[in-house]
């Protein structure tokens, strides 16, 4: 029998699902090796079980807990599918408000009966087996982690900083240039996407497991940042983690 | 050539092969294919990265393979006829590295085949604030290349490097190739702002104390991790291997890629154990790969000095910084006297002259920095415009600041010293070598032979001894000359003599003589020896021959091999281990000699037999 795969969403834009789509000819290629067996973007069916669940999103509703805890049931495999579901992603930018004054911001006289909560990542609700970081997820690494699990491998997730990636691709350093860039502490896995289309790594995959803050804020600081610029830097992608 | 040759020329080369050149990205010079003739530059500051990513890419087929288990070999053929055009110095330098360790033991095939398929050819190159070529002698080469094109005016001179080379010419510009032939252009001198402040032979000395030094954790503490110094190396080649799959799941390559050292995974284990589990730890690997480890390989460093790390290290740290500031705390007396330090001699000023025999005499020279040394040491010693020669050191060892040594005159350089004057200037390289071992001859009894000059060695032993007689059992001094009158040190061995300090006993050839003593061989004086074997240490000095005759006597009064310190001076005409005139077999006197217990050279045939 092949592989079940299902792919779901919670709070999020649905970016990293349309980023799978979009390996069109490599996906079709996949999919002779699984069945996609829930997809809302393709499909409406819901099934008993099903062997791996890549789930995009983070969870903003007591409703999303417990569906996302009834999938949990139902997959043997669960993989956070993008930066909302890895970490909070973007999301988390509303952790540090007040979440009915926010409700009543975003959804105005709507706020009574859309009843959000402060964005959790995954795994503060359920148990994630792997990770598939990125705002969005790069569709290479998609593919090698599938194949990974495919072949029961654990998938490599890389642990060293986006400096490599860019380093090998030789593009120039965006400090060069009086940017603040967080390449030097972000794990590598994008190929230095953002560099490569003249912008600065503003750190959406996350940290490296081993993240040298304490040279990285030196070298901040000797660019002319204050502790305080230095956290807005970290927060656009990784408030849990500053 | 001149330019609109050069331009044909590379437009010939782009017919057969893919010709790799610098190229402007994004701002930055990079090496890649070439598009347009038109486009190729000889004179640029380094690229980002070193043709390594050529020869050695960090992304490497090294075989295909099937998921059921049939491996397929790709053919080591696979690589493209390539010629790199613009290797600087320093990278030719640093394919040389990597050509002793990829071919060393089992040859990396997948390096070879792409070596063998790419052509090198060399220019001068810019250097920029980063590049220290010129502290490592790697500004400048002399083979390694297929063509070199040197600057000359508006044009450029072709060095051919190989036969290759000089094929490559004929096909693709014959015309260069039968023009004139020209003499080979002057060393052209490079200006660095970033240099070492020592000389590199010194880098092996400074880095074997200094693996606890508190700069690798200073290091340690502004490393980021992000391993760019190695990656752009060009030099560095530690690599991880991986399977990559096909999205079939069928087929598969496994890949060679770039690893580095100053990951976090690289040193970890299976049981998450991590044998370089610091930045500083690994920081330090780095260097001490760099400038100890492969030195005591292949001996030279494994950097070339391209700036390369340093040029792309959002931390700033720099080899140059990190050398020198170890160099700096390093006592400079330790590395002035080490072997290889330099070949330049420093000048001692002639405090006394005396004659003391027709040929001989004593000078006393006063040395700009006292050292340390055992008896049996030597000194080079230099009259500019007629060499250098060594010579042994006659004075005591507790006597750093002024040294004593007994010029015979015999050729142009002795014949020239003797003609110095006290408050002359001499120069004096050294000391060099091993002496006898005074630690180890505390609280023994001492046999000491001399042969002839051989007493100059032995008198600076004696005299060595003399400043702590208490420290010492019974010394016996048996003493061989051809004559009375070239005995040297006369006023000395009367005194130690008379004193009772040193049981004196003398034979020499002369019948007759004027201290009225037989006219023997010095072996004569073992007759009526009486010594302890068992807590007795021999030092012997004089000419082999002598060797041979006293060693058999030596092994009959029971000393053992390792207690008979023999003098085995040759001609030690560099005193660095390197030129290879004093080597007796496999060693080198000036390095683990001139004074050898006879253990250590019992094997050589060249020692003592001849």
């Amino acid at each position: 029998m092949k592989t079940r795969i299902g792919f779901f969403d919670f709070t999020g834009c649905e970016g990293c699902q349309l980023t799978v789509m979009n390996l069109e000819d490599d996906l079709l290629q996949v999919l002779q090796l699984v069945e996609v067996v829930e997809f809302r973007e393709l499909m409406s069916e819901e099934v008993k079980e099903l062997d791996i669940a890549f789930i995009e999103g983070s969870i903003t509703r007591q409703q999303d807990r417990v569906r996302l805890q009834k999938i949990r049931k139902r997959t043997k495999s669960l993989v956070a599918l993008g930066a909302c579901a890895d970490n909070g992603g973007v999301n988390l930018l509303a952790s540090n408000q007040d979440v009915a004054a926010l409700r009543q911001q975003v959804y105005g006289s709507d706020a009574e009966h859309l009843l959000t909560e402060t964005p959790l990542p995954l795994h503060q609700v359920v148990k994630v087996d792997y990770r598939i970081p990125g705002c969005p997820i790069d569709g290479r690494e998609f593919l090698a982690v599938l194949q990974a699990l495919l072949l029961e491998r654990e998938p490599d997730l890389p642990n060293f900083a986006v400096c490599v990636e860019c380093k090998l691709a030789e593009y120039p350093c965006s400090f060069d240039f009086g940017e603040i860039c967080l390449g030097p502490i972000t794990r590598a896995g994008c190929q230095a996407i953002c560099i490569e289309g003249g912008d600065r790594c503003r750190g959406c995959r996350g940290l490296v497991d081993n993240p040298r803050t304490s040279p990285y804020h030196k070298v901040l600081e000797e660019h002319g940042l204050t502790v305080q610029d230095i956290l807005e830097q970290y927060r656009t992608f990784n408030i849990g983690e500053e | 050539m001149n330019q609109a040759e050069i331009l044909r020329f590379a437009r010939a080369l782009m017919q057969s092969y893919d010709l790799v050149a610098p190229r402007r990205k994004k701002g930055r010079i990079t090496l890649g294919t070439l598009s347009d003739a038109a486009d190729l530059e000889l004179e640029f500051p380094p690229s980002v990265h070193s043709p390594k990513k050529f020869l050695f890419p960090h992304w490497d087929e090294l075989f295909r393979f099937k998921l059921d288990g049939n491996v397929l070999l790709e053919a080591e053929s696979a690589a493209p006829p390539r010629i790199i055009f613009g290797m600087h110095p320093c990278d030719l330098h640093a394919v040389k590295i990597l050509d002793d360790c990829l071919f060393e033991g089992e040859t990396d095939s997948t390096y070879r085949a792409k070596r063998e398929a790419t052509l090198l050819i060399g220019v001068d190159c810019v250097p920029d604030d980063h590049c220290f070529c010129t502290s490592l002698g790697t500004d400048r080469i002399a083979s390694g290349f297929d063509l070199f094109f040197h600057r000359r005016d508006d044009k450029y001179l072709v060095q051919t490097g190989s036969a290759q080379g000089r094929q490559l010419l004929a096909d693709h510009a014959p015309e260069t190739m039968a023009g004139p032939h020209e003499a080979p252009l002057a060393l052209q001198v490079k200006q660095c702002d970033s240099h070492l402040q020592f000389p590199t032979e010194s880098l092996p000395l400074l880095m074997k104390d200094a693996y606890e030094d508190p700069i690798w954790k200073k290091l340690g503490n502004d490393c980021l991790g992000c391993g760019s110094c190695t990656l752009l190396c060009p030099s560095c080649y530690c690599f991880n291997v991986q399977d990559k799959l096909e999205l079939d799941l069928k087929e598969g390559q496994r890949v060679r890629t770039w690893d580095s050292c100053q990951f976090d995974q690289f040193a970890k284990v299976n049981n998450g154990d991590n044998f370089r589990s610091s930045q500083s730890d690994r920081q330090r690997h780095r260097f001490y790969r760099k400038y100890k480890y492969l030195w005591d390989q292949h001996q030279r460093t494994a950097c070339v000095g391209c700036g390369r790390c340093s040029r792309e290290c959002l931390a700033k740290i720099k080899p140059t910084e990190v050398l020198n500031e170890l160099f700096s705390q390093t006592p400079q007396q330790q590395l002035a006297t080490s072997p290889g330090s330099e070949y330049q001699p420093q000048m001692a000023k002639v405090e006394r002259i005396e004659s003391i025999s027709a040929e001989d005499r004593l000078f006393r020279l006063k040395v700009p920095k006292s050292f340390s040394f055992q008896p049996g040491s030597f000194l080079q010693i230099s009259v500019f415009g007629l060499g250098e020669a060594p010579f042994s050191i006659a004075s005591s060892s507790d006597d750093s600041n002024e040294i004593e040594l007994v010029v015979r005159r015999a050729g142009a350089l002795t014949q020239a010293l003797h003609r110095v004057r006290t408050g002359d200037s001499i120069g004096i390289r050294g000391p060099f070598g091993n002496g006898y071992p005074v630690d180890k001859m505390l609280g023994k009894d001492l046999l000491l032979i001399a042969g002839g000059r051989g007493l100059i060695a032995l008198r600076s032993l004696m005299l060595s001894l003399l400043t702590q007689r208490d420290n010492y059992g019974r010394i016996t001094l048996l003493c061989g000359a051809r004559s009375i009158e070239s005995l040297l040190f006369h006023g000395d061995l009367l005194e130690w003599h008379h004193s009772g300090l040193i049981d004196c006993r003398f034979a020499v050839n002369e019948q007759n003589n004027s201290w009225g003593i037989p006219a023997v061989d010095v072996s004569y004086l073992f007759r009526d020896l009486d010594i302890n074997a068992s807590r007795t240490i021999a030092a012997v000095s004089g000419p082999a021959e002598m060797y041979r005759q006293i060693n058999p006597l030596l092994f009959r009064l029971g000393l053992a091999d390792e207690d008979i310190y023999l003098n085995l001076e040759r001609h030690m005409k560099c005193g660095l281990g390197k030129c290879g005139k004093c080597r007796i077999n496999n060693i080198c006197v000036c390095e683990c000699g001139p004074i050898f217990p006879y253990s250590s050279v019992k094997h050589l045939a060249e020692a003592i037999e001849r």
